[in-house]
């Protein structure tokens, strides 16, 4: 059994109010690894460490970074597992919009699809809240766009955001270093930095991923060899 | 009898410069009886978009409900106007969902869309879209109306003259139809305004 | 009415591959949702057809109404295998009974970047089933991070093809260019399909069947390829009725495709005088008028009007 009686059922309130489950997915979240984000005037970057358990695993076969669609990525900290499922909706949701509109899905409604079925999560019988918090990077005619989703449920829009392990100093790093006026360049610079500040060892094309989505509205995941470039820049 | 000849119609759009006109009959029957000559066929869904309903009178009025309902639900979640060719592709989805027991009802859709571009579509029952760049016709007469539009139509008319064209095509088709006719009317939508007009017609 | 008599799936058997193993958790989702008082089915419209109007329109055929006719593509589409790839063509022509009713469709449709497939058959019926299996198509390439390959299509197609026993009318020809090199298939509305050098589908099947047998062979370039395509289409349009207007062409090659709409135009508009009718102002009698005025889009002026 859980550390309190109102951690037996996740549909329950403790008296203070609060959901425990979902404060221990949280929990789970801040542990995970780091995951950041940054808005640019002309686009969005998402960031990840991809630290692995052993030597001997094959970087090249983990993927943290995806596609929702063509114009929408996606990044996660906490439970990988958990994120694929929530994936795996989201792809699906954006394919039905696409059935009954023959349009692709805004970001906004997206995030929400996504977000509805973490709040379900919550409040139903027989299930547990995703470990993971998500961080959604897309472009569409609204401009570049950058969501968190909670396991609550609970979404916002950033113009930064970093969440994970080091998420307090991430967050300060990047609120010393953002301007409006960030072009995608800067912003996957400033990215880079600041999972350099809390990263532990050394940092290469191969234990962090990247995303990126510009003007051309095309989300695109960096390879090895172009972070490494970027890491080149930056030092 | 086809089941379209039940009520009888007869709806047509028509683009013109940064405009387009949507126009129908308003005869509405139960075979050879007719039971008014008011009824409405064009319906608004916002400001710039129009859809104008051929087919079943019942079943019509259903289809038309359920269309607003979705839009007033589009609204409330996107917060903002629906683009005609999304609208279309709604619609299309809401028919083929009923492939195997359709609604008898041909709709046509104009609005205009970004840039106040104009927009014209039309599609069977079952949700095949048809988009033209000139005209699009429905119901009972609509073998007499691409007739008449193919001959009349010319591109970039103003809207007063697309006035003209669209209701010379709509009342020189729905003569030599028994199952419309008996009164029409007329949208023309143009980026500034709407004129809704209503033609005398012959009421035989 | 012969449509009352398919197997009525239920919403869940008919969502895609990758729902099918939801869980009773999800199940009792849905409830959840209900209890709120919102029918997820009024919104969800995607998951399979819905038959609450079959019993009424069997009622009416039984009073003896007719059911409308669908939108047809009477149709010639071909494709052919030549020396890079596949090379598919199409008319342009959609009818509904003997009506002509779009003088310039689309026929060849997308299924994935390296994919394309003509239908033939109820116009809706191919849209649809194109539409749908290319999003899953879609999805399978995002589980995979790989191409996807023609013989998924295949299957995908024609697996939903013959769960609806022929009563999706679609007839297909696919075509497309993967790891495995070109292929091309026919797919029929029952679910049987072929795996041919050249084939021919539609009501113009047969007149473009003709040419392509006089005249394929092994190796084509792809200009050879493209005139011979054209050929076996034309020959549909003029003498097969159901066809008809423009040729549509698209050919895929390894990691490249062309997509030549109106490739060639045999059938222009000639007979419409350039002044058309003109009609006078007020000719037309009018009842009533109203008009009403829209708002203007509200434009920001830039400071410097402001001042005056």
């Amino acid at each position: 059994m859980g550390d309190s009686q109102y951690s037996f059922s996740l549909t329950t309130f403790s008296p203070s109010g609060k959901l425990v489950q979902i404060e221990h997915a949280l929990m789970a979240v801040g542990s995970g690894q780091t995951s950041l984000g940054i808005k640019a005037a002309n686009g969005v970057v998402i960031a990840t460490e991809k630290k692995l358990p052993s030597v001997l695993v094959d970087e090249t076969s983990v993927k943290k970074i995806q596609c929702l669609t063509e114009n929408i990525g996606v990044v996660y900290s906490g439970m990988g597992p958990d994120s694929r499922v929530l994936v795996r909706k989201s792809r699906k949701q954006a394919s039905k919009y696409h059935w009954l509109y023959k349009e692709s899905i805004p970001v906004t409604q997206l995030v929400r699809e996504t977000a509805a079925v973490m709040q379900e999560f919550t409040q139903s019988g027989g299930v547990r809240p995703f470990g993971v918090s998500l961080l959604v990077a897309g472009y569409d005619d609204n401009g570049p766009q950058l969501y968190q989703v909670d396991p609550s449920g609970s979404y916002f829009s950033w113009k930064a955001s970093a969440m994970g392990k080091n998420v307090s100093n991430a967050k300060t790093f990047l609120e010393k270093r953002y301007t409006d006026d960030m072009e995608l360049d800067d912003a996957v610079h400033t990215a880079i930095l600041t999972l350099k500040e809390g990263f532990e060892g050394q940092i290469s094309g191969k234990n962090i991923e990247i995303g990126i989505i510009d003007a051309n509205r095309k989300f695109r995941v960096l390879t090895p060899t172009e972070i490494d470039d970027y890491l080149a820049e930056v030092e | 009898m086809s089941i379209f000849e039940y009520n009888g119609s007869a709806v047509v759009a028509m683009v013109g410069k940064n405009c387009f006109a949507l126009a129908s009959d308003r005869r509405l029957g139960v075979q050879l009886q007719t039971l008014a000559t008011d009824f409405q066929k064009i319906y608004k869904i916002h400001d710039k978009l129009y859809v104008g309903l051929s087919g079943l009178a019942t079943d019509a009025q259903t289809l038309y409900q359920r269309l607003v309902f979705r839009h007033k639900l589009y609204q409330l979640r996107e917060e903002r106007g629906i683009k005609p060719e999304t609208f279309a592709s709604l619609v299309s989805a809401l028919l083929y969902e009923k492939r195997f027991g359709p609604y008898f009802c041909q709709p046509v859709i104009a609005g205009l869309g970004e840039d106040d571009k104009p927009f014209i579509c039309t599609m069977d029952s079952i949700g095949a879209k048809e988009l033209a760049k000139d005209f699009v016709v429905a119901g009972t007469a609509s073998e007499s109306l691409y007739g008449a539009c193919e001959s009349m139509y010319k591109p970039d008319m103003e809207p007063e003259e697309l006035f003209e064209t669209v209701s010379q095509a709509l009342l020189a088709s729905v003569d030599r139809d028994c199952l419309s006719g008996w009164g029409g009317h007329v949208f023309i939508v143009t980026p500034s305004q709407v004129i809704e007009r209503t033609l005398k017609a012959r009421m035989d | 009415m012969r449509s009352c008599s398919i197997p009525c799936r239920s919403r869940e058997q008919i969502a895609s591959v990758s729902e099918t193993s939801r869980t009773s958790n999800l199940v009792s989702l849905r409830r959840t949702n209900l209890a709120f008082g919102m029918d997820p089915s009024a919104i969800d419209a995607k998951g399979g057809f819905s038959f609450d109007l079959c019993r009424r329109n069997a009622m009416l055929m039984e009073k003896g109404v007719q059911p409308p006719s669908f939108r047809k593509t009477g149709t010639t589409i071909v494709g052919l295998i030549f020396k890079d790839g596949v090379i598919l063509g199409a008319d342009t022509r959609a009818t509904e009974g003997p009506i002509v009713c779009d003088k310039n469709c689309e026929k060849i449709h997308y299924m994935a970047p390296n994919i394309y497939c003509c239908g033939a058959g109820t116009a809706a019926d191919t849209e649809a089933v194109t539409e749908m299996v290319s999003s899953q198509l879609q999805l399978h390439r995002y589980a995979t991070g790989r191409e996807s390959l023609v013989v998924t299509a295949l299957t995908m197609l024609k697996s939903h093809l013959f769960s609806y026993q022929g009563h999706v009318s679609a007839a297909l020809v696919l075509g497309g260019v993967d790891v495995t090199g070109p292929h091309l298939h026919t797919i029929y509305p029952h679910g049987s399909t072929d795996t041919l050098p050249f084939a021919t589908m539609g009501s113009g099947s047969l007149a473009a069947m003709a040419v392509f047998e006089a005249k394929y062979r092994e190796g084509l370039t792809r200009e050879e390829g493209i005139n011979l395509v054209t050929e076996a289409v034309c020959s549909g349009i003029f003498n097969d009725l159901g066809s008809g207007s423009n040729v549509d062409v698209c050919v895929i090659t390894k990691g490249h495709k062309e997509y030549l709409r109106n490739h060639r135009m045999p059938n222009p508009r000639t007979y419409v005088s350039s002044k058309g009718f003109s009609f006078a102002k007020g000719q037309t009698e009018i009842l009533s008028s109203k008009v009403t005025l829209l708002k203007e889009r509200v434009v920001a002026i830039e400071g410097d009007e402001m001042e005056e």
